[in-house]
């Protein structure tokens, strides 16, 4: 599976309703934006983990609930939520 | 002086004198005893004055003459020569420290004798054993130097966007910000003898202008075997994401480190690796996301190390990756590389950030088979992203813009510490192609005094400088 930036959107918006038992729809998408990360974990990098030192081309998802923002990051290939819960999650690669 | 000991004095000089004489006619004695040198022989056959040579590639006479400097002995001189895998044919007595040299490795005579020119604390000179013909106007005079002769580039289409192997300061560039291949390859183009682990998210393998370069297990070799994870028919390498024999890369990212370090040169395709010949092994810990997990890398280390036990010559890992979590297991694990004699040169990062203050790791473990990498761009500034540390980052090599082989049989230019780290594996994968023999310790060592001083990197690397191959290969 590899995403483009429509499908990490849906993709973050059904994470984030699972997360928050909410209804997708009150899920709102507050940005979307191409971005470069500084590696392959896309500023994100979950515990233990090691990620690949090259300059990673993707989208930065700020979603909004319950008057909160939620800081999604994918490229191609993942998707991850940055400081939920004080950790990095990766949700789909 | 007087009158009285006048005749001492001139019967002193008489005796010298004499002596002399006698002294010199003993070696013209002994000249004739002496069978001709090929260069005499070939002198001998002339007549009159040539006007043209040709370079001898006659399987009888040796390829290259070398001048020893004085004070360098016979024994020294008859170890470094087989140390090069060459034999001294003769030594000339009337030229002190003359030397004639057979390579037995059909290099060529060029190269073998540039080699030799590199080493300036031992050599003099050295050039080709030229033959001397008559009537031939277009053969290069004898009195030519090799110093600053460099191999014409690669015929590789790519090759001219490779600007950290050759800069000549277009798009933008610095001229000479480069790790100066093409002088580097005077000396060697690298062995297929070497091989150089690739830990990462794998390698295609099948890529064109990779296949050529790619380990394959002898079949002396037995299939690796892990107590817990089995057996495994370790074709080209190690899978530890799946626990397989399959190392393909579904991301990319190994491949391009791959490519940096050995994509095959001068095949009229893609691009030229800074070695053209090598053997890749592929240990894959990373995933299609370009990420995995420490004890993935450690089962990875694992296999190299175990390979390297059954024979196979893993000198290098090239590890593109890492994060600011501290694992003592993974220190561990290259620690053990180290003891294996098996150099691991570490990405320092793309933070932006100082290393001796943040570490990043695996680049920060304080180890001597460690070599930490920072990146440069085409000016020979430190990247904008590049981590740095003037106690913890080593060197620094080009890794912004780099173009290099990809999945789908593709190129591609990548930025990253990652770009940087195949620029210091592939060059110490020269190194040892040179010297088969050199520890861990001497290599590393090697390779981080083999750098041009950037006056930008003082107080941001060890070494205050950008890797250089030519340097690393000159003794």
């Amino acid at each position: 599976m590899s995403f483009d930036k429509d499908s990490a959107v849906k993709r973050a918006k059904q994470d984030l309703a699972e997360r928050l038992k909410l209804n997708e729809d009150d899920i709102k998408v507050d940005s979307v934006s191409s971005k470069e990360f500084s590696d392959m974990s896309l500023g994100a990098p979950a515990d233990g983990e090691m990620a690949a030192q090259m300059i990673a081309y993707g989208w930065q998802i700020s979603l909004g609930a319950g008057g909160k923002s939620y800081d999604y990051r994918a490229d191609k290939y993942q998707l991850r939520l940055k400081g939920y819960g004080g950790k990095n999650h990766v949700i789909v690669y | 002086m007087n009158r009285n000991n006048i005749w001492i004095h001139i019967g002193i000089a008489l005796i010298l004198v004499t002596l002399a004489a006698v002294l010199g006619q003993i070696d013209r004695w002994r000249a004739g005893l002496r069978p001709a040198t090929s260069e005499t022989r070939d002198i001998a056959r002339s007549a009159g004055k040539p006007n043209a040579v040709k370079r001898s590639r006659s399987d009888s006479e040796p390829e290259v003459l070398v001048r020893f400097k004085p004070g360098v002995s016979m024994t020294q001189i008859a170890k470094l020569v087989a140390r090069n895998n060459d034999r001294v044919e003769d030594n000339v007595e009337f030229v002190r420290g003359l030397t004639s040299i057979d390579d037995l490795d059909d290099a060529d005579p060029a190269a073998v004798a540039a080699q030799y020119t590199a080493m300036t604390d031992l050599v003099e000179y050295a050039h080709p054993n030229y033959r001397i013909e008559l009537g031939t106007p277009d053969a290069k005079p004898v009195e030519e130097r090799f110093e600053d002769d460099v191999t014409s580039s690669p015929n590789d289409p790519h090759f001219a966007d490779q600007w950290a192997l050759n800069n000549d300061g277009s798009g933008g560039g610095r001229k000479g910000a480069h790790i100066d291949a093409l002088k580097a390859w005077n000396i060697t183009k690298g062995s297929s003898e070497v091989v150089v682990a690739v830990l990462d998210t794998g390698v295609d393998y099948t890529h064109p202008d990779l296949i050529s370069n790619m380990w394959i297990r002898p079949e002396n070799v037995p299939q690796y075997s892990d107590g817990e994870l089995g057996a495994f028919n370790d074709r080209y390498g190690f899978n530890a994401v799946d626990n397989a024999a399959d190392p393909m890369d579904e991301n990319g990212h190994g491949t391009h480190c791959a490519g940096v370090i050995g994509a095959e040169g001068d095949n009229e395709l893609g691009i030229a690796g800074i070695n053209w010949k090598a053997r890749i092994m592929p240990l894959k810990f990373l995933g299609r996301g370009g990420f995995g997990t420490t004890k993935d890398a450690i089962e990875a280390i694992n296999y190299a190390v175990d390979r390297k036990q059954k024979g196979v010559n893993v000198r290098i890992i090239s590890a593109s990756w890492g994060s600011t979590q501290y694992s003592k297991a993974l220190e561990d694990a290259i620690r053990a590389a180290g003891e294996q004699g098996i150099l691991f040169i570490a990405a320092a990062g793309n933070s932006s950030t100082d290393n001796d203050r943040r570490p990043h790791y695996p680049s920060n473990y304080n180890l001597p088979n460690v070599i930490s990498v920072a990146a440069l761009d085409r000016t020979d500034a430190l990247a904008s992203f590049s981590n740095y540390g003037a106690k913890t980052v080593h060197v620094a090599a080009p890794g912004k813009e780099i173009v290099s082989t990809w999945l789908n049989e593709a190129y591609r230019e990548a930025s990253g510490t990652s770009m940087a780290t195949p620029h210091v594996a592939g060059i110490a994968a020269l190194i040892v192609a040179r010297d088969r023999s050199i520890t861990v310790e001497k290599l590393k060592e090697r390779v981080m005094a083999a750098v041009d001083k950037i006056e930008q990197l003082n107080g941001k690397v060890v070494s205050g400088g950008r890797i250089n191959a030519a340097k690393a290969l000159a003794n």
